[in-house]
């Protein structure tokens, strides 16, 4: 501690603008980990609170996906020995048209009865309908609405919300007011209950139920009352607790965890190099410091242990600086994800508060100390061995050694020979990923060797730019490999992150449009949401020949899209007329016979995956599968695999028939409408919604709306790569500026000796932008090599584990073209201010520096 | 339902069986008409001594826990046309469905549920059952007067395959005309629901109460049910009482 009040805190009292980049590295990592995850756990917090808020009582549910089932199952699920209680549910997600409220969760349940699950704890109403729910469900018009949603609103009791349902626009009469924090708080408290057979006729649900909720008979354990009645209701129907739902969603939005987790390691690694870089300069700069210590009997593994206690405080406090800045872009995130996991997924939640996870905040601050100490355990190490005569000897610096540098070379080189023969290996996980750290760890041992080969390269012309500033600042970076080498290594670092994500993004926009304009031909799409990929309404399959009979209509094909549970996991499934869409739609094929398959498929002999879906479950075409239908295991099999970019989680296409069959339900999510030659798809637009746009909730997209809405969906998602990439280029700069910051006050006395015998103040400044363009030019270099790399892992790593998706390499040229100037721009920025602190101080203190 | 109707329709016959379980049989007995039809005013008066109303047409075939039966209601304009159909089974609680015209739907009412109240009256579902005498047990617990007539005090445990939301009930049964004339349901020892019987009246030779009043404790609000025009014994088909019926004439 005295070490620490006598030595550390002077000295970071003297350079306190350093020790804050220092922990800048650490603050941006800890701050991404903790903002990414806080709001990507706000979100399931939130989904996980209305599904808790929702079940009240309830112990169990049955489900059978989005698909529901026919009401039959509820009275199979009554009657059985172990349940107390069993109680149908209708879930849906409305917009209310109400400015500023966004959506409504409406529950549909059946009042004579759950009332044993549920407590409404009514605030207000008619009081007959508090105490009877006769009169409610008599009224089929009758909501229940939470206080706070009548508050935010200034609606109040008996007034009328307009909804637009499958009967058209229908009023429905607030008939009562539920208040409290369980039930009424759920959603947001953007949560409205009406009679479940209501519900039916106004989502289009026929005689289906979404999900039974349930309570065990007392007594009964949770897991033996799960399994006695799943085994009595056989596979195709779900019986799990309502936290599973929970599970599901995490399970959608997974591909977004790994996001915020390789983004967030890789600031944090970044930082680890910044950190590095500047406690070995510390060290140098310290070693007369360090010598006087050991002169007075300080022992080595002493001044070992002060670097370590230095770089854990300042990993401590770059940690709660990072988790305090975590908690704000949180608050920023978690809407911005919300609405964007509704976009994808199609599930309702409303994320209005941030969830700090007391675990997810201590395993910040660890990772931000730990990486910390990470990065300052070799600079300690050498401040352990600093000869106390040499440190004393004013003048002499110690330099990498040239053992050194030939261990760290081999080293490298072992690393990328064992690299490239794990990539041979690559087809087993483990040879894979080690071949991805091998790889980097290659970069990182040979960034010293490669900034002295490619300064060298680069002096020649420095030199013939600005013969005594270009040559004075190769000789600079040349002189010390490690400090350069550090800050390149952070640089091409982020800049390879930046490559392999633009990469990915343009693979992604490149392969989203061709699928689009293979699968998503048709002129017009017919849906019952804005969006189309809420599923809550459906259209019954007769109102496509009625749309089939306006003019200038060639073809309607019915497709209905539902998310189903394939081996626990929530996957997209697509029923459509296969031989009608395949005369259409020409998409291409993986695996398969294009000209029998979808022949076949319309014949009920099999289905047609998605490339993703087979990938991730290691399906080819002819294989057998078993998928789960609330009537019980369908086993079919796969004809085919083809790409598809429908669903993250992957698809299933089989035919409609098929579907019906075995499903129970002939309902349509979605029109696929043709027009005829020279039909204008804006007059049957216009005419189709007058036909049928007050009857029935009829939206229509023209296929460049489609396309639209699609491309949207893709911006909101790499919204969060942007912000990926923003940090990359943030943390790049912010090792710039540490770099220069600190290589500029360790060369007080050269830089000072440079003006005594004649240098001009303006040849200093140019010596130091031209080193930090040198700086910046090295980083791209290495960074677009190394970039090139990440892009194939970052493919390869979605192909394989991630979405299953095969996105083809597309090195994302414009990005790297853009980050020319971006870099030597911000290099030169970052240089000015070192720059100017280099000519304005006394020359005297200069040159008795150190 | 039935159950109360029941003790509406309750013969008098002269036993002098001191047994529990036999007076309870006998009073059952006593009861059984081949069918009923009557039209009922329910009055519920919360703890505000707020009172609403509701009228139905109640029609019964059957009895002796076998006994099928329809219930219309007529008042008020909210509930009119909302029917509930019966189905009662001497081995295990009764089938219930609810038919309601505007959405022209019928919907099972879960046997579950038969602790809820029956739509905003002081009666459970449970309380309406018709209940086979053998799904308790008896044990005489005395004898007392109730409103001003001699009563056999018998309490009744329901068995645990019954699957009551009472562990007790205290049943008053009038010695002269084998009718109850209250009954005291008990859940956890702590009193629950008294219903009282009143204008004890001999109905086509049916000794009958044509008034009875419920009283949740816990709530102090009060349910009195009158029957009108009570009828026993009259023609009734079969096949009203099934759901098509009941989707039919809603």
């Amino acid at each position: 501690m005295m070490l620490l009040r006598l030595i550390t805190w002077p000295y970071v009292r003297r350079h306190l603008l350093r020790c804050t980049l220092t922990t800048a590295g650490i603050v941006l990592g800890v701050a991404v980990f903790v903002g990414m995850h806080s709001a990507n756990q706000s979100v399931l917090f939130a989904f996980n609170q209305t599904v808790d808020k929702i079940a009240g009582e309830t112990q169990l549910q049955v489900t059978a996906g989005e698909t529901g089932f026919d009401e039959e199952v509820l009275e199979r699920v009554q009657n059985h020995p172990d349940v107390e209680a069993a109680v149908p549910v209708i879930e849906a997600a409305v917009q209310t048209g109400i400015a500023g409220q966004g959506n409504l969760l409406v529950l549909g349940v059946d009042m004579t009865g759950d009332r044993a699950l549920r407590d409404y704890d009514l605030d207000s109403a008619d009081e007959a309908i508090i105490d009877d729910p006769l009169v409610f469900i008599a009224q089929p018009d009758s909501i229940l609405v939470s206080r706070a949603f009548l508050e935010r609103t200034g609606l109040k009791l008996n007034d009328a919300i307009s909804m637009k349902t499958m009967q058209g626009d229908k009023r429905f009469v607030i008939r009562g007011v539920m208040k409290g924090s369980g039930l009424a708080s759920a959603f947001g408290g953007n949560l409205a209950v009406m009679d479940i057979y209501s519900a039916q006729m106004v989502f289009g649900r026929g005689r289906k139920f979404d999900r039974i909720d349930l309570a065990l008979r007392r007594g009964i354990p949770l897991e033996q009352g799960r399994q006695r009645l799943q085994a009595a209701l056989g596979p195709g129907l779900q019986v799990d607790s309502p936290a599973s739902r929970g599970q599901q969603f995490e399970a959608m939005s997974q591909v977004y965890s790994l996001t915020a987790n390789v983004t967030s390691l890789f600031a944090l690694f970044i930082g680890l190099f910044l950190i590095y870089n500047t406690f070995s300069i510390a060290v140098n700069q310290r070693r007369s410091e360090i010598g006087v210590l050991r002169a007075l009997g300080a022992s080595a593994r002493q001044i070992q242990h002060l670097f370590l206690i230095e770089s854990a405080i300042a990993g401590l406090f770059g940690s709660l600086a990072g988790i305090v800045a975590g908690v704000f872009i949180a608050r920023g995130l978690a809407g911005y994800l919300s609405g964007m996991f509704s976009e994808i997924y199609g599930v309702a939640q409303r994320a209005e508060e941030v969830s700090a996870n007391p675990g997810l905040l201590s395993a910040a601050l660890v990772i931000g100390v730990a990486t910390s100490l990470l990065a300052g355990w070799l600079p300690a190490r050498d401040a352990a061995r600093v000869d106390p005569v040499k440190a004393l000897q004013k003048g002499r610096i110690q330099v990498l050694s040239e053992g050194e540098n030939r261990i760290r070379r081999y080293a490298a080189l072992a690393a990328l020979g064992a690299g490239v023969v794990c990539v041979m290996l690559g087809h087993r996980p483990a040879f894979f990923y080690s071949g991805y750290l091998l790889s980097v760890l290659a970069t990182v041992l040979m960034a010293p060797a490669l900034c002295v080969w490619l300064t060298r390269l680069m002096r020649p012309l420095l030199k013939w730019a600005r013969p005594v500033e270009g040559a004075l600042a190769a000789d600079s970076l040349l002189q010390a490999p490690r400090r350069t080498s550090a800050t390149v290594a952070a640089l091409s670092l982020s800049l390879a992150l930046v490559v392999g994500l633009a990469g990915v993004a343009k693979a992604s926009y490149e392969s989203i449009r061709v699928w689009m304009d293979q699968a998503l031909n048709p002129d017009l799409f017919i849906t019952n949401s804005e969006s189309i990929t809420e599923r809550s309404f459906r259209f019954e399959l007769s109102l496509g020949e009625e749309i089939a009979r306006a003019p200038g209509i060639a073809e309607v094909q019915p497709v209905r899209t539902v998310r189903i549970v394939y081996q626990g996991t929530p996957v997209m499934l697509v029923a459509a007329d296969a031989e009608r869409l395949s005369r259409r739609v020409q998409m291409r094929v993986v695996e398969g016979d294009s000209a029998t398959m979808y022949r076949r498929v319309s014949q009920g002999e099999g289905v047609v995956l998605s490339d993703n879906f087979a990938q991730l479950r290691k399906l080819r075409s002819g294989d057998a599968i078993e998928i789960m239908s609330p009537a019980g295991a369908v086993r079919t099999r796969v004809l085919g695999i083809v790409h598809d970019y429908s669903d993250q989680q992957g698809t299933i296409m089989m035919d409609r028939a098929f579907y019906a069959r075995h499903w129970n339900d002939t309902s349509v999510n979605v029109f696929r409408v043709y027009l005829e030659k020279g039909a204008s798809r804006a007059a049957v637009r216009d005419e189709l919604l007058r036909r049928f746009g007050d009857r029935t909730r009829f939206f229509v997209l023209t296929n460049d709306d489609l396309k639209a809405f699609i491309l949207k969906v893709t911006d909101q998602w790499f919204g969060v790569s942007y912000i990926q990439i923003l940090v990359a280029i943030v943390v790049a700069i912010l090792g710039i500026v540490n770099t220069l910051t600190v290589s500029i006050a360790d060369r007080r006395r050269e830089l000072g000796v440079l003006q005594a015998v004649g240098g001009l103040r303006s040849q200093i400044r140019h010596t130091i932008w031209l080193e930090a363009a040198s700086i910046g030019v090295l980083g791209l270099i290495i960074g677009y090599a190394l970039g090139g790399a990440q892009l194939y892992y970052i493919l390869e790593i979605t192909r394989r584990d991630v979405a299953g998706l095969t996105l083809d390499y597309r090195y994302p040229i414009e990005i790297a073209s853009l980050l020319v100037p971006v870099i030597i721009g911000a290099a030169f920025v970052a240089a000015l201010g070192p720059a100017e602190s280099a000519v304005r101080g006394s020359l005297v203190e200069a040159l008795e520096y150190e | 339902m039935s159950r109360l109707l029941l003790g509406v329709v309750f013969l008098c016959a002269p036993s002098f069986s001191q047994d529990a379980r036999a007076i309870v049989a006998e009073v059952q007995k006593r009861a059984q008409t081949s069918s009923q039809r009557y039209e009922g005013t329910l009055e519920v008066s919360d703890a505000k001594r707020k009172v609403s109303t509701k009228r139905w047409v109640y029609e019964r075939l059957g009895a002796a826990g076998q006994a099928k039966a329809v219930l219309r209601f007529t008042a008020p304009a909210e509930v009119k046309g909302v029917a509930l159909l019966i189905h009662n089974h001497p081995d295990r609680a009764s089938d219930q469905w609810m038919w309601t015209p505007a959405q022209a739907r019928d919907r099972r009412i879960a046997m579950q549920d038969r602790r809820t109240r029956f739509f905003g009256t002081d009666f459970t579902f449970e309380d309406l059952e018709e209940r086979d005498v053998d799904r308790s047990t008896y044990r005489m617990a005395g004898e007392e007067t109730a409103d001003g007539a001699p009563c056999w005090k018998i309490e009744a445990t329901p068995k645990p395959e019954a699957r009551s939301q009472y562990d007790r009930v205290l049943l008053w049964v009038r010695k002269d005309i084998y009718l109850f004339a209250r009954v005291e349901s008990y859940a956890k020892s702590k009193l629950i629901r008294r219903l009282k019987y009143s204008r004890m009246e001999r109905v086509q030779n049916v000794w009958t109460a044509r008034e009875l009043e419920m009283h949740d404790i816990e709530r102090d609000s009060r349910t009195t049910l009158r029957l009108e025009k009570l009828e026993y014994n009259v023609a009734l088909p079969a096949d009203n009482f099934t759901l098509q019926a009941l989707r039919r004439e809603s």
